[in-house]
């Protein structure tokens, strides 16, 4: 019975391996800080949202499920964009993107009249910023608090909104 | 008894869960086979050996990220699928060519199953796919494999 559970223990941790992701991006942890260009050529980074609940939206126009995702986080831009959290003032999107070709992302972006922070350096897998969060598979996203903690990552659908819900103020 | 057909059953599950996350594209009918997906560690070496016959190589995806690669655009546009059989028609149908995209995990890549259909209804005879089954970023780039500048 001994040897049994102990192949079954090792049959487990032989999925997980296959399936896990390692990432030093942990809750708890302070968020990576991102300075780069908006459409316009402004340089943006990640602190001036300093104060705010924020979610660091990594996409791109080649990621068919990112784009997708693009009409939720609108609406929940919406409903909680002038919310009071417990650990900030407002919820912010701070839309990364790992597109490489300008017209694809700035086409997107009209299309989807995406109307928060949007930042890229062109650099599909390239960027920095995909190894500075490990990023291993779009869509990827991370929750961070005022102070830029990370409170939680790649949340989607209900569960994005139940990560974000649990922070408002009573 | 009972434990070893237990056992038996747990080995069999295992190895099939382990090559289904080894081998996500295989068994699903896609446009080529286990022999024709070429190992990145294989063509890195390959590109570092100035000495070893050189592949053609075709990025179908977002940007040419490999060294020495050309970059054709997204193959999921029919503009750069044609843009590939420009390039095809001017080589002999058994040059070494290596295709590959590695914007997203293989089963929802849209570029790299048009550009290896369209390589054998080419009647080409010694094309490859990259194996990249997660994307460029993990199979590639951070193995340090050599890129373009």
């Amino acid at each position: 019975m001994n040897k049994l559970l102990l192949i079954m223990a090792f049959l487990v941790s032989n999925l997980m391996v296959s399936y896990g992701q390692s990432t030093p991006i942990e809750t708890g942890q302070k968020a990576p800080e991102i300075v780069l260009s908006s459409p316009s050529g402004n340089m943006i980074s990640l602190s001036s949202c300093r104060g705010k609940l924020v979610l660091i939206d990594f996409w791109a126009t080649w990621c068919a499920p990112c784009v997708q995702e693009q009409d939720e986080l609108a609406r929940l831009y919406q409903m909680y964009h002038r919310s009071v959290f417990t650990n900030g003032t407002g919820f912010e999107i701070f839309g990364v993107s790992l597109d490489a070709k300008r017209a694809d992302w700035e086409g997107t972006i009209a299309k989807k009249h995406i109307g928060w922070t949007q930042v890229s350096d062109l650099k599909f897998w390239r960027s920095p910023v995909a190894k500075a969060y490990n990023i291993q598979e779009l869509p990827f996203n991370v929750l961070i608090d005022g102070k830029g903690i990370i409170l939680a990552k790649n949340l989607h659908g209900e569960e994005l909104e139940k990560g974000i819900s649990k922070f408002l103020a009573k | 008894m009972k434990v070893k057909v237990l056992i038996f059953s747990l080995l069999a599950l295992s190895a099939f869960a382990f090559a289904l996350s080894e081998y996500p594209s295989q068994g699903g009918g896609d446009p080529w086979t286990a022999q024709q997906l070429l190992n990145p560690a294989d063509l890195a070496q390959t590109l570092k050996n100035q000495k070893a016959p050189q592949p053609i190589v075709f990025c179908v995806g977002m940007q040419a990220v490999i060294k020495g690669s050309i970059e054709i655009g997204p193959a999921m546009v029919q503009e750069n699928l044609d843009k590939l059989k420009q390039r095809l028609d001017k080589l002999p149908k058994d040059a070494n060519i290596v295709v590959y995209c590695g914007c997203c995990p293989f089963s929802r890549c849209p570029n790299i199953r048009p550009a290896m259909q369209l390589l054998g209804s080419l009647k080409f005879t010694n094309f490859k796919l990259l194996n990249l089954p997660q994307n460029i970023k993990v199979d590639w780039i951070d193995h340090g494999y050599p890129m373009n500048e």
